[in-house]
């Protein structure tokens, strides 16, 4: 039965054609140092699925931002924990990602013919970079509020620019509503979007280059 | 690269493809386990070390030290310490906008730039050093980004300083001048090349982390500025309570009940309405509390208490009174059970001690006047030391033992009086009303007894042990 409900399935999706192009894959020996980009993956699915429920309560207004985040850490079952997570796994994620960096350079697994994986690879740092600081903002209170108050501070000081890119970034002179609504959506909408689009060019030509192999002393 | 060597990369990776193994399940097995173990260490750091607390975001409060989340230190700290070099620090864009840029272009063109085509590290030392030294800056840099940056008397960087600069600037940018110069000359130097640059990357994270370790124990501590946050709403209410005790009391009155203001320098006999009742609870909205609090009502004599306007609270702060205010005295909402504390009271026969039952009365009902900058006859009643020292009457406000003691007259609402003259030299205490029997009973007892300080003091002259 099963067996047969297979091959129904496999004949209009091509799983056995799936399995044979990602999973059934020949691979170098592998390492434990390997394993650290799907650790990267992992972390990124965590944050957004905790992400996704902790938008439930959350409110992007100054007004509310810090009350909704006391409630959630209160009075939502269990709110504390998926807060808790979020708020670890964005430490542990910009760790995570660094260290798999330095891994591949170690490795020297940049070079020909994965060029472009690490281009990708570096995108992927500056994004998830982005994520925290864009999501250090939004619990509203005094280090998020001064951190991103210099922040943006900093941004002023490219020639002739400047100005404008700090304003563009506050949505004005100062910090103020639009800042936060700014930094939300690019926290739960710009960044996740172009950090999922470049994950998976990034895994795609994993696939299609295969992993690196540990360069021994001909390489 | 020409298509000879690419040639041999492809088929010395077939090479590796065959004594190697399968992605299903050899290697996601690994995957899995490690992933699975950072949700593990996810949960636990959420459960044990949790999330800490701050107070609500406060545009007025400009003396807060900004600090970035951690993964931004280094970037700060480098900021920070190139502001401080002469001339060049105060053009601001080449730190903050020109290295980092170049930094990311390198990271991002590493692959085009290393134009090297071995992989091994023993051939790779130019690019692996370089990396070395950068890593440990980035943590030199992150570790002493807390240690403040700080000049003497004439305005010249202290000895700390100058160190940090060192360890955080000059160190590494002479270690990447050198290893690249050494790559430059690695035709003269000959086949010492690579050992000549492991050794400069070795000698100079060494020395940056050693300056750092030095730093460290001789610079001041930074100081850590602690703000109470209050979490749950128990906490938000006993946090309100207090803060309420310190700031309002002095007119409003521990219940909010008061309606003629006494013995409050320059608002001596203002008329004021009851706060407590619910014309005011059920009109006044959460909002509008706490702006009246903020701004105050300054027609009406009450100043502002926010930090923007020249008080001493912060948001949080004026939110936790509201909080206090609200679920006391509106009979729509229900005091948490958890959030009743009543203070500590003696058993009969005990003596009270100052620790444990004296300190909570006097934080709730006195010390909003009898704390510094107060009209209060010079009596301070903030510490232990404090209450029993000060005040224009010092020596007959507690005497130990006597019950004549001028404390225990003007809370039991006798005003003490010039024998002379009859003026009114202290009047009842709390001016506009007294404190509840119990708590009058514990402040009488605890004079009584000798004003024993902590708890073993007090059992020490208990009557019945």
């Amino acid at each position: 039965m099963w067996k047969k409900f297979y091959a129904w399935l496999d004949e209009r999706l091509g799983l056995n054609d799936l399995y044979k192009a990602t999973l059934d894959r020949p691979e170098p020996k592998g390492n434990w140092w390997n394993t650290l980009g799907s650790a990267s993956l992992f972390l990124f699915l965590l944050q957004g699925v905790t992400g996704i429920f902790l938008t439930v309560y959350y409110t992007p207004s100054p007004d509310h931002a810090y009350d909704s985040i006391q409630y959630i850490m209160n009075e939502v079952a269990f709110g504390w924990l998926i807060r808790g997570i979020h708020h670890w796994g964005a430490t542990l994620m910009v760790l995570v990602v660094f260290i798999h960096m330095l891994r591949v350079f170690v490795t020297a697994s940049y070079k020909y013919p994965r060029e472009l994986t690490w281009i990708i690879g570096v995108g992927l740092l500056l994004l998830t970079l982005g994520m925290g600081f864009t999501g250090y903002l939004l619990p509203w209170n005094q280090r998020a509020y001064w951190a991103t108050t210099v922040g943006t501070e900093i941004a002023g000081a490219v020639p002739f620019i400047g100005g404008f890119i700090t304003r563009a970034l506050r949505g004005g002179e100062d910090l103020s509503a639009l800042t936060l609504s700014r930094f939300f959506s690019a926290h739960i909408w710009m960044l996740p979007a172009l950090l999922a689009g470049l994950i998976g060019v990034h895994i795609y030509l994993i696939v299609k280059h295969g992993e690196s192999a540990f360069p021994d002393r001909e390489d | 690269m020409n298509e000879e060597q690419k040639k041999q990369i492809h088929e010395k990776y077939q090479r590796a493809l065959q004594k190697g193994e399968r992605f299903w399940p050899d290697s996601i097995y690994k995957d899995l386990v490690v992933s699975f173990g950072i949700f593990i260490l996810l949960i636990l750091l959420a459960t044990f070390v949790g999330v800490p607390g701050e107070p609500k975001a406060d545009p007025s409060d400009s003396s807060y030290v900004p600090k970035p989340e951690w993964y931004f230190l280094f970037l700060f700290k480098f900021l920070a310490l190139y502001g401080q070099l002469p001339v060049i620090g105060k053009v601001e864009w080449i730190a903050a906008v020109l290295i980092p840029a170049l930094v990311l272009i390198g990271l991002f063109l590493l692959p085009i730039l290393d134009r090297n085509p071995r992989r091994h590290y023993s051939r790779r030392t130019l690019a692996l050093t370089i990396m070395a030294v950068f890593v440990v800056s980035m943590v030199v840099l992150t570790i002493l980004a807390n240690i403040p940056l700080t000049a003497d008397e004439n305005g010249r960087m202290t000895l700390p300083t100058r160190l940090q600069l060192w360890a955080g600037l000059f160190l590494p940018a002479a270690v990447y001048i050198l290893l690249v110069l050494y790559a430059l000359l690695a035709k003269r130097i000959g086949p010492l090349t690579g050992r000549l640059q492991v050794w400069t990357a070795a000698a100079g994270s060494a020395g940056m982390l050693a300056l750092m370790a030095v730093v460290l124990a001789i610079a001041p501590a930074p100081e850590v500025a602690e703000s109470r946050v209050a979490g749950t709403l128990a906490e938000q209410i006993a946090a309100g309570q207090e803060l309420y005790a310190l700031h309002c009391v002095e007119c409003h009155g521990d219940d909010g009940t008061v309606t003629l203001i006494q013995g409050v320098e320059g608002l001596e006999g203002t008329v004021v309405s009851p706060i407590n009742s619910q014309d005011v609870m059920y009109t006044f909205t959460d909002e509008t509390l706490a702006n009246i609090i903020n701004y105050g009502q300054q027609s009406l004599g009450m100043p502002p208490f926010g930090k923007a306007y020249g008080g001493e609270l912060g948001p949080s702060e004026i939110g936790y009174i509201v909080t206090f205010m609200r679920y006391s005295w509106d009979d729509r909402m229900e005091m948490p059970a958890e959030a009743v504390v009543s203070l500590p009271l003696p058993a009969p026969g005990e003596a009270p001690s100052y620790d444990v039952h004296v300190q909570p009365i006097l934080q709730r009902y006195c010390v909003s006047c009898h704390r510094a900058g107060k009209e209060n006859g010079g009596l301070l009643m903030t510490s232990y030391e404090e209450t029993l020292t000060t005040g224009d009457y010092a020596g007959r406000t507690i005497v130990a033992g006597d019950p004549n003691s001028y404390l225990i007259l003007v809370i039991n609402g006798t005003p003490i009086t010039d024998p002379a003259t009859g003026e009114v030299l202290i009047r009842q205490m709390p001016p506009t009303r007294l404190m509840p029997p119990e708590y009058i009973d514990v402040l009488t007892r605890w004079i009584l007894a000798g004003m024993p300080r902590t708890a073993e003091d007090a059992q020490a002259v208990s009557p019945t042990p």
